[in-house]
């Protein structure tokens, strides 16, 4: 159309004259970096199959495909119910207690599910405390069928405990702000708290329990931890046996690309679900639901529900941990311990640097344009949350060794440099954890707005200026946040760290896995306990200075 | 002519339909002219196409006989030499008065930046609140901040958004009075954007009146408003102008 009009034409070369400056080729190159991985899968996909993919296609697809789907219903079904209810009790209710649960219940997030899966198998195998205690005890030896938590209902009650943090919080900020009225409207018309709760909660929170829930189906896609742990054979697993086991890459990347299918499919169902009202954190003036005291006996059976999920779902394992941590303390800390510490904060530290920086760039740019380009093209980002680590590790290996083979063919080097180095992983943390530092620079940048920018620029600062001397002292608290988020999600990272991490390199999580892998459960326990407390007090913070916010 | 607008289309990316088309306008240097309109007109969308915070569709601007936007052209906000007064004046919390009034002053020595700051400080009458935070001052005095920060780099042309918007009544009309008094002391030329046809009379040298995106009238606040500024006739000839009072 434009090519008709002269005036068009000049039109379009002076927008993108004054559009195109250093901030939107520097996004436009990350968002294509973050694509690169992604686009190699899919690329190839659709090469020829071997005879590996065929038998798997025969025999194992359908066992990783039936056991993921299992997984999935039970644990989002779990953690809805759980998340959800917990969400209602702690919004609407008073009782003993109360303003711990309020982050308290955020704990469980702390433990990552794989060492969740140990420390609970430690607890209730034959050795474990439980059934040593009945033993020496009582002189009662248990039947240790009913004791084996290594099967599926098993690793479902694991994800569950471990995961239901994040619908319980997405709900509960749901229902405390946005939901006032109507709840205060049921309560006037005298409807008991049940019915309030199925009939005017659930509805009204579905959005957000939805949202809740997804992140929490991704979170059971990604994990390799638990399920080989348990000897539960899903996706993850599959990728890792067919590469690492059969060597073939090829078919790695076959079952890569069908689990992305799959999960397309899962988010397309999540918008479906979601409903047309999109869930939104809004932050303006809000009205706070007041909570009810509750009397008697009602009173402490939400503080029992409350207590007892907290129990098993934080104080248990913790305590655990902590007394193992405690026995072993002697072998586990050494200089090599020492080194893994290095280690893992050092390279959670850079990639979530760099992922903070890219952050920020790309959701400046996309603030400070308009049009559907400037506005769709970061949602690239979410991209890499959404796939599980083992996938981008196949991606990335796949891309890497490609350009291995250029370099070393051009004659630049004489071995494979790239995919032997740390920055293979570190790429692959930027690629998976964008989304998360993403998340909170976007939700900074909107609460201020761009009129400071504005205000900026007409008084003669360009955007660069403005942006440093205006934008950043604004949302110091959005970038540092989101620098945090990425820098604990990279400290907890397992399947991306066990595949691409550089021969001999540990962190914190690789160290714990494999002591668990060998039958050295309590060794695991210090590297583990580190990786909880750092969770544990940096959700402690982040609550804290939310609530202040 | 100062300003000369011509032939000015814009819409936002986002909607089909024009915020603005085929606008013409002329301003004399030196002159308040005022754009008074129902909100939802246009008139910020105005003030931006000016400012260089918007690109035009269409048509050209030109101020102080430099092109800014054109069909080739378009110079940048930063460049522009244009100050602008937000409707919520946009002051930088972070940032003490003196630091918001000296913030556009970034090529100017120190002592150049002492003297100027302590000119327009004593021209919007705000001394002894150099040291303080925005967010420690009233309505009024965030307002005064708001001009003397858009005035300290004397721009060749000022640009008010509905500044008055977010004031009581009685204060409305004492700024009000005062405004013209600045404006006129320094000789900026300037445009105000407002809904409030007291506003558009009292500060006006011209008026514009706005309706979805197109000048439906124009002239001296006599011209619009009558002799004995009864406009109780010309309320009944565009009732939906001129009845946001
Ligand atoms: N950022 C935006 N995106 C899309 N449409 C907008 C935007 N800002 C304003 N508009 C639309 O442009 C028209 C003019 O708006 P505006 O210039 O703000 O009017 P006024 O300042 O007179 O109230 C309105 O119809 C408004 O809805
Ligand atoms: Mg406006």
């Amino acid at each position: 159309m434009w090519l008709l009009k002269g005036v068009n034409v000049l039109n379009w070369f002076r927008n993108i004259k004054s559009n195109w400056n250093t901030w939107t080729l520097l996004s436009i190159l990350f968002i294509a970096l973050i694509l690169l991985p992604s686009l190699s899968i899919i690329l190839q996909f659709a090469a020829e199959t071997n005879e590996n993919w065929i038998h798997i296609k025969e025999y194992m697809l359908n066992t990783y495909i039936v056991n993921s789907v299992i997984l999935v219903l039970f644990v989002g079904l779990f953690t809805a119910i759980i998340g959800s209810s917990l969400a209602w009790i702690i919004s609407a209710y008073d009782f003993p207690l109360r303003g711990f649960f309020q982050w308290g219940l955020i704990l469980p997030l702390a433990i990552p599910p794989y060492i969740g899966a140990y420390t609970y198998h430690g607890i209730l195998n034959y050795t474990g405390v439980i059934q040593t205690t009945l033993r020496n005890q009582w002189d009662i030896t248990v039947d240790q069928q009913y004791f084996n938590i290594m099967n599926m209902p098993g690793t479902i009650f694991i994800f569950v405990i471990f995961l239901f943090p994040y619908v319980f919080t997405i709900t509960k900020a749901f229902l405390a702000r946005q939901s006032t009225a109507l709840i205060e409207n049921a309560r006037i018309l005298g409807t008991s708290s049940w019915r309030i709760y199925f009939r005017t909660v659930l509805p009204i929170a579905r959005a957000s329990i939805v949202a809740g829930v997804s992140l929490v189906i991704l979170e059971v896609l990604n994990d390799y931890g638990v399920v080989k742990y348990y000897g539960i054979q899903t996706f993850t697993t599959a990728i890792f046996q067919t590469w690492f086991g059969l060597g073939d890459l090829d078919s790695a990347i076959k079952l890569s690309g069908t689990l992305m299918l799959l999960i397309l499919g899962l988010l397309i169902l999540e918008r479906l679900l979601r409903g047309r009202k999109r869930f939104s954190f809004t932050t303006t003036k809000v009205r706070l639901l007041q909570p009810v005291k509750l009397q008697g006996r009602r009173k402490w059976l939400a503080f029992a529900y409350c207590m007892f999920i907290f129990g098993i779902a934080f104080i248990i394992p913790f305590i655990q941990l902590i007394s193992w941590a405690i026995l072993t303390y002697d072998q586990s800390f050494s200089v090599e311990f020492l080194q893994v510490i290095g280690n893992t904060i050092g390279v959670a530290f850079v990639a979530a640097a760099i992922i903070t920086i890219m952050a920020v760039v790309i959701s400046n740019v996309s603030r400070l344009n308009r049009g559907l380009f400037a506005k769709v093209f970061p949602r690239v980002t979410i991209l890499g949350y959404s796939i599980p680590g083992a996938v981008i590790a196949v991606g990335i290996v796949s891309l890497f060794i490609g350009l291995d083979k250029r370099i070393y063919e051009w004659g630049f080097t004489s071995s494979y440099i790239l995919s032997t180095s740390i920055v293979m992983l570190i790429f692959a943390y930027i690629v998976r954890y964008l989304a998360v530092a993403y998340n909170s620079v976007e939700s900074g940048f909107e609460r201020i707005g761009t009129q400071f920018t504005d205000a900026s620029r007409i008084l003669g600062n360009n955007v660069t200026k403005s942006f440093f001397k205006v934008d950043v002292k604004l949302i110091r608290g959005a970038i540092f946040g989101g620098f945090i988020l990425a820098f604990i999600d990279i400290l907890k990272e397992l399947p991306l760290t066990l595949i691409l991490r550089p021969f001999n390199f540990e962190t914190l999580a690789t160290n714990a896995f494999n002591y668990a892998t060998n039958e050295m459960i309590h060794e695991a326990a210090l590297p583990s306990i580190l990786i909880v407390c750092i969770s544990a007090i940096s959700i402690y913070a982040f609550h804290h200075v939310l609530e202040r916010e | 002519m100062f300003v000369n607008i011509k032939d000015l289309s814009f819409k936002y990316p986002n909607s089909t339909a024009h915020c603005l088309e085929s606008f013409n306008l002329t301003i004399q240097k030196g002159d308040i002219t005022t754009i008074l309109g129902e909100s939802g007109s246009g008139k910020s969308s105005l003030l931006r196409l000016i400012a260089g915070l918007e690109m035009p569709e269409q048509g050209s601007i030109s101020v102080d006989d430099q092109l800014m936007a054109g069909p080739s052209t378009f110079v940048q906000p930063e460049k522009r030499g244009i100050g602008m007064v937000f409707q919520d004046y946009a002051l930088f919390p972070h940032l003490k008065v003196e630091d918001n009034i000296t913030f556009g002053l970034h090529k100017w020595s120190r002592k150049e930046k002492k003297q100027r700051l302590n000119e327009v400080i004593e021209l919007v009458n705000l001394k002894g609140y150099e040291k303080r935070y925005p967010y420690e001052l009233s309505g009024g005095q965030q307002q005064r901040v708001a001009l003397a920060r858009a005035l300290a780099p004397k721009p060749k042309l000022l640009l008010f958004d509905e500044p008055f918007s977010n004031l009581d009544a009685d204060l409305q009309l004492k700024i009000r009075e005062e405004l013209r008094r600045i404006l006129k002391a320094t000789g900026v030329t300037s445009i105000f954007v407002t809904h409030d046809q007291d506003d558009a009379q009292a500060l006006a040298d011209q008026i514009v009146v706005l309706r979805d995106g197109k000048i439906i009238d124009l002239g001296t606040p006599r011209d619009i408003f009558g002799t004995d500024c009864d406009f109780s006739d010309r309320i009944a000839v565009k009732p939906r102008v001129l009845s946001k009072v």
